[in-house]
């Protein structure tokens, strides 16, 4: 400890050891210079503890859950999108793949002129006549809705980055 | 009307999505991080904007809240580090702040005061006036030890600093503080103190 404020200040804030803390009280008592330096900060004190806080406008609180609410409101709709959602629209699109590719291979014929394949695995699978009326209107509305899914996500991608020319 | 629930209670509340209880936190607070927030920016729009900012950061990190140390004390720690980023990016404050200088024309503009005006005012109008002309570092000190009930500890804990730090930084502050206030009141120091 330096001087005698210092030895002081930590008399009046507590954080001496209960030693220290009895040695500057019979000092306090002994001596005049600490008696008087003792009151002056004690007075000194007493005013520090009256500071007056500020007093922020009146619809801080107001501003503040105001701010909260469009931070809340402004999440990107890609992070509140339900992750089942798209690991279930995912796996349509993995199983249709796999069923047109299964359909593919099983009509395709393994033959050409001069050629002989073998194939190690006998594909014996009865799949549906192309040839037939039902199928056919199956597989061309399949089409269509590709097309017209296609069509939307052109638009999307086209207005998104006029959009973004316009920032 | 302040809620009576404690500030641990007002968290649990928010937490479970009730956001009126976030709001009666705000309330219970605004006064005292708007004034440290002051305290660092030195003008009243910035330390709203400070203040504002601090509050929602605390509203999106109330969950990792984890209650070792006082609600207080983890808001006071978002404060100054919100402040002090605040301050990098206005560039008020360029090397340190502990550069004196910098306030020089904050002191002068206190030692042409109007002696006559004196009677006047109140006490705590010019303990408000030395404080402003502290540093901010010693300033907020001051505030957090005598208006944030908050220990040595935690005010180390606050500002990132270890609590021998923070406690010859309180011895400094007092000294300059009781320096600014002498100066300030000139022939009233001596009734005031």
């Amino acid at each position: 400890m330096n001087n005698i404020e210092e030895i002081l200040w930590n008399y009046i804030d507590g954080n001496c050891t209960p030693d220290e803390q009895k040695a500057i009280g019979a000092l306090i008592e002994q001596d005049e210079a600490y008696r008087a330096k003792y009151a002056e900060l004690l007075l000194l004190n007493k005013e520090f503890s009256a500071i007056e806080l500020d007093e922020p406008p009146m619809a801080f609180t107001y501003n503040v859950m105001e701010g909260i609410r469009a931070e809340q409101a402004s999440v990107p709709l890609k992070a509140t999108v339900n992750k089942r959602i798209i690991w279930g629209i995912a796996i349509f699109f993995v199983v249709t793949i796999s069923v047109m590719l299964v359909f593919a291979f099983a009509s395709m014929k393994w033959s050409a002129p001069g050629v002989n394949v073998n194939l190690p695995v006998h594909l014996n699978l009865r799949m549906p006549s192309v040839s037939s009326s039902t199928t056919k209107m199956i597989i061309e509305g399949f089409v269509f809705f590709d097309a017209i899914l296609a069509l939307y996500l052109l638009d999307a991608y086209l207005r998104k980055k006029i959009a973004a020319k316009h920032v | 009307m302040q809620s009576k629930l404690s500030d641990i209670e007002l968290i649990e509340h928010t937490l479970a999505g009730n956001q009126a209880a976030y709001a009666d936190l705000v309330k219970r607070h605004q006064r005292f991080v708007f004034t440290l927030a002051l305290r660092f920016t030195r003008v009243r729009e910035d330390a709203e904007e400070v203040a504002q900012d601090c509050f929602t950061k605390a509203y999106r990190s109330l969950a990792s809240f984890q209650g070792q140390a006082k609600f207080t004390t983890w808001l006071y720690s978002i404060v100054y580090t919100t402040s002090m980023t605040f301050l990098r990016k206005k560039r008020v404050v360029t090397d340190s702040l502990d550069d004196e200088n910098a306030y020089i024309q904050a002191e002068s503009q206190a030692s042409v005061y109007d002696v006559n005006t004196a009677e006047n005012k109140s006490r705590s109008f010019y303990l408000n006036q030395a404080i402003e002309q502290l540093l901010p570092d010693d300033a907020a000190i001051i505030t957090m030890f005598y208006k944030g009930e908050q220990s040595l500890e935690e005010i180390a804990v606050a500002m990132n600093m270890e609590t021998n730090t923070v406690k010859v930084k309180l011895f400094r502050a007092r000294q300059r503080l009781k320096e600014k206030l002498e100066r300030n009141l000139k022939h009233e120091a001596k009734e005031l103190i």
